[in-house]
């Protein structure tokens, strides 16, 4: 089951956020909100390009439009943590916290995020599962082999 | 680890800000209060194992945020949600006016026609109610949606609201037999389908 990490943008919503923007952009007259809107799209793509143009977008907001900080901090760790930069996610979790502490929504996300990380820590169980596996297959051969004997 | 559990639901939790759809999340997930509940940004999640009936179901719960600047993009969650709580605030008749709308947006966004609808009339330990209970029993009857009242603050209702909304959804495997990707067990009451995540999915 999909977690905030994992869960996907449709294509036909970041084509529409994306068009408003451009067309935004193409007047010289981006509003902080078609530019978040198209930034939430591009960090929730399944490709890393887009995540990635989502996170400059957002720092870019950060940097010029104080309103949406604590919007654009929640954005930006999981647009890094998608990306794998934990710890990046994580200094900008850790931020947030800093100026609003007990945040459910964001002790949420860094509980997910450290888990995501430990299971990606596993780095030995994941190799003993791939034993596992070539095993798995062995018997397999085996049991196609006697199953062409009995018949 | 997680072989006994039957499937996995999404559930979203909609309505308008401040009306108290984290505060319920809290006390469902957490047995918490904070009556310094801060502002819900875009969409939050969280998960929560359920036992009904002898079957344990793994809740995804998705809470959105009321605000204006987020409604734009957070009707794109609903897709595939199996249940949603619809919240209004007892003491603020404009949250229940709100309904209609909130109603018409989870019929245009939802992509399953027969998701379960439970509406939940929050905060009823507030002395200045402004919407009885008989008039949102009868709202809820028209619209054909369940109906609870509650307060996240005291308790009261809380675990039933999700209890009643998981229940009905269990009843209705059509909802969540598909889900699992397995269409050949549909009508098949005998046989609980494998869940479509296997204890293998959690390591990818
Ligand atoms: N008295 C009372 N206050 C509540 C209740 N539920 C939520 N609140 C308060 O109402 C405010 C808004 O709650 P919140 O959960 O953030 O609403 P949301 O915007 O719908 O997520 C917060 O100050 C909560 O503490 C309740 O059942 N009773
Ligand atoms: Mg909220």
């Amino acid at each position: 089951m999909a977690d905030v990490l994992t869960e996907t943008v449709l294509p036909e919503d970041l084509k529409r956020f994306e068009k408003i923007y451009h067309e935004q952009l193409y007047k010289n007259d981006v509003t902080p909100k078609a530019q978040f809107e198209y930034a939430w799209c591009l960090v929730r793509s399944k490709y890393p390009a887009d995540i990635q143009k989502g996170i400059v977008l957002l720092e870019e907001l950060y940097k010029t439009h104080e309103e949406g900080h604590r919007d654009y901090l929640y954005y930006l760790a999981i647009g890094t943590a998608r990306l794998k930069e934990y710890s990046k996610a994580l200094n900008y979790v850790r931020s947030f916290l800093a100026i609003e502490p007990g945040n459910q929504q964001v002790i949420t996300l860094q509980q997910t995020i450290k888990k995501k990380m430990e299971k990606e820590g596993l780095v030995g169980m994941a190799m003993a599962g791939g034993v596992v596996l070539a095993v798995g297959a062995i018997v397999g051969v085996g049991m196609a082999i006697a199953h062409k004997v009995k018949s | 680890m997680d072989e006994d559990i039957l499937t996995t639901l999404k559930i979203l939790i909609i309505g308008e800000s401040g009306v108290g759809k984290s505060s319920l999340l809290l006390r469902f997930t957490e047995d918490n209060f904070d009556p310094e509940q801060t502002l819900t940004i875009g969409v939050d999640f969280k998960t929560k194992k359920l036992t009904i009936d002898g079957n344990t179901v793994k809740l995804a719960i998705w809470d959105t945020a009321g605000q204006e600047r987020f409604r734009t993009l957070t009707p794109s969650y609903y897709r595939d949600a199996q249940g949603a709580i619809l919240v209004f605030d007892v003491s603020n008749h404009a949250s229940f006016a709100k309904l209609e709308t909130w109603l018409n947006e989870l019929d245009t966004y939802s992509t399953k026609s027969n998701i379960v609808k439970m509406i939940v009339g929050n905060k009823i330990d507030v002395k200045n109610r402004e919407v009885s209970r008989e008039e949102a029993m009868k709202f809820a009857r028209k619209h054909q949606t369940l109906y609870i009242e509650a307060s996240a603050k005291t308790r009261d209702g809380v675990q039933t609201a999700f209890e009643e909304l998981v229940q009905k959804v269990i009843q209705t495997p059509a909802l969540w037999e598909s889900y699992a990707g397995d269409n050949i067990h549909i009508g098949e009451k005998g046989h609980p389908p494998q869940s479509g995540c296997g204890s293998y999915c959690s390591l990818v």
